[in-house]
């Protein structure tokens, strides 16, 4: 284990002692039983703010695992064609089962240069219009299906990017995807953030790791605007209700893709593929739809969300 | 999203000035340091008499200097903002709720209706900075859809004032997806022809600014602050200094992200000759 969360720290002198056993090529199927059972123990007990640890975890699946993995023949398309090119959104046209589909999905970066690269995910406005494009390309030239990836900690704020109109970018991509006369589904797989993530989650249906989030506002900055105390993440975290479960019972979240005990970045290969199979089985059933029919649902879905009283 | 500005409001410079409050005393420039009398601050249209900073208005000032006289009636008044998710952060939402119900009489962030503008109808949003920073939540949401969907169905201009510091943090989710459903509501009015024009108040954040922006001609107070971010959340996840400057209006429109930034004596007239533009227009 390269990396363990703040709240898997007992498991330490576990790991510590599975390595020793290793080195000295002695069994070692008590101590990952005993590893097992531990993190059950946690992992059956977790916060929102765990949760948020877990979605952010740097070992996690992302985007480029996902196209790597489930995706054929992909080819990365790029730049907006207005002003630049956003490494932090990956956009291009694949196969999926046979089918050719537009992906998109946000990328933090592997490496400590790309992580600068892109920005750590966040969205610059050429991101935001090369969403909009990829979009509109599937739709009109290409008819095919778009699913996106969703892991972002939001837009870029930076000087460059109010420069740029970062506020008239972010509606860009959410009104091609109410036009798109496309099936769409969005798949958050780890952190999914304010208009960042909202860029890309208008979609027929969408899908959601176990342990990612989606949400208005990252936990620290909700509990800076509301407590002015980023030490109060863990108690506003719990508020929002941003975890699968809770967006589930929402009726905001589709389908829900299970991960193991310990997370997805213990079994990555599993996750990803449960992940290629929940949205193949959302795609099978959009397909059958009526392309214009797909669109006015589409966008009644969304005018029905919201609670009020009236 | 950033509604720490109406927390904040023991410093009289950063709230919404209301009679309640400043009658006695005198208020303070934030600009220029000049002391004016609270009644010589509202004859002037909460414009500084010395410098010709533009304070927050009201609700009801602001309908009554877009408005002709006597012409606003509300619509959709039976929608009101209600706790879905059990939220509490320094007070419950409910409690929030209640306590910005008997500070302002209002149950929502934004009062929709129907009014003349220089003897045209139109059908006017105004935002409540005073309503829990003019957040827009699921109440707001509904009710700006609903007035963009009135619009259309009358064929009237649409005329919004924002002053919104963004999401409603407390609805969670459902303050996020408001920014989509809006802006697909100002989609389909734009489509059938309709003329919206949004103007921009100071403060005009996040998704609300986002939703603004997709005006057909959008119009800035002078001096407004609007961006992606409020400026809490510009501090922690910005990682170097914004100059204040970039967000005003003056640079937007330097930038070529707004049609026109106006004084505030000059706001009704500007919406006006646009008006009658679109009254004169080939149908
Ligand atoms: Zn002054």
């Amino acid at each position: 284990m390269k990396y363990l969360l703040p709240f898997e720290k007992s498991l330490k002198p576990l790991y510590k002692e599975l390595e020793e056993k290793k080195k000295n090529w002695e069994t070692t199927n008590n101590i990952e039983e005993k590893i097992q059972q531990e993190l059950k123990k946690i992992y059956n007990n977790l916060t929102a703010y765990q949760i948020a640890q877990i979605a952010r975890h740097p070992d996690r699946p992302n985007t480029t695992d996902y196209i790597n993995a489930l995706f054929e023949d992909f080819i990365e398309l790029h730049g907006d064609k207005k002003s630049g090119d956003d490494p932090s959104i990956i956009a291009g046209m694949g196969s999926f089962k046979g089918t050719t589909v537009a992906v998109i999905g946000s990328r933090k970066g592997n490496t400590l240069k790309d992580m600068i690269l892109c920005n750590h995910g966040m969205i610059k406005p050429e991101g935001f219009r090369k969403i909009a494009r990829i979009v509109n390309l599937a739709s009109t030239t290409f008819k095919s299906p778009i699913i996106t990836f969703i892991d972002t900690p939001g837009a870029f704020v930076s000087k460059e990017s109010e420069k740029k109109g970062q506020i008239e970018a972010v509606s860009e991509p959410i009104l091609a995807l109410f036009k798109a006369k496309v099936p769409i589904a969005a798949v958050i797989i780890g952190e999914g953030i304010s208009l960042g993530a909202l860029s890309m989650s208008i979609a027929d249906k969408i899908i959601m790791l176990k342990y990612s989030f989606f949400s208005v506002i990252s936990p620290e900055g909700g509990a800076s605007i509301l407590y002015n105390d980023r030490k109060k993440s863990e108690e506003l975290a719990s508020s929002l209700k941003f975890t699968a479960a809770n967006l589930f019972n929402a009726g905001i979240v589709d389908k829900i893709v299970n991960e193991p005990i310990g997370g997805a970045h213990r079994n990555k290969e599993k996750v990803i593929k449960a992940t290629g199979d929940a949205i193949n089985n959302e795609l099978e059933t959009l397909l059958k739809e009526n392309e214009k029919q797909l669109k006015t649902n589409r966008i009644e879905k969304y005018k029905k969300i919201g609670i009020y009283a009236d | 999203m950033d509604i720490n500005i109406f927390r904040r409001k023991k410093k009289i410079v950063v709230s919404v000035l209301t009679e309640k409050k400043v009658k006695e005393t005198p208020v303070r420039c934030q600009s220029c340091g000049n002391l004016i009398k609270y009644e010589d601050l509202k004859e002037n249209l909460k414009v500084c008499p010395y410098c010709g900073y533009h304070f927050r208005m009201t609700i009801s000032e602001r309908i009554n200097l877009i408005a002709d006289s006597g012409t606003f009636s509300e619509i959709d008044t039976e929608i009101k903002t209600v706790d879905m998710l059990d939220f509490k952060d320094l007070l419950t939402y409910k409690e929030r709720i209640k306590q910005t119900k008997k500070e302002t009489g209002l149950d929502c962030a934004v009062i929709t209706g129907k009014a003349k503008i220089g003897g045209f109808n139109t059908a006017v949003g105004v935002f409540a900075f005073e309503f829990i920073g003019g957040s827009l939540g699921s109440a707001t949401g509904e009710k700006l859809t609903r007035l963009i969907e009135y619009a259309k169905k009358r064929k009237l201009p649409l005329i919004i004032v924002f002053s919104s510091g963004g999401e409603r943090i407390q609805e969670g989710i459902y303050s996020l997806m408001q920014v989509a459903k809006t802006i697909q509501a100002v989609d389909s009015f734009k489509k059938s022809g309709g003329l919206f024009i949004p103007i921009l108040t100071n403060p005009s954040y996040c998704g609300t600014a986002a939703i603004a922006m997709t005006g057909s001609i959008i119009i800035a107070e002078k001096g407004s602050s609007i961006g992606i971010s409020g400026p809490r959340i510009t501090k922690e996840v910005a990682k170097q200094n914004i100059p204040d400057k970039l967000k005003q209006a003056e640079s937007l429109l330097q930038n070529g992200f707004l049609d026109i930034v106006v004084d505030r004596y000059l706001l009704k007239a500007t919406i006006i000759q646009f008006l009658k533009h679109y009254n004169r227009r080939a149908i």
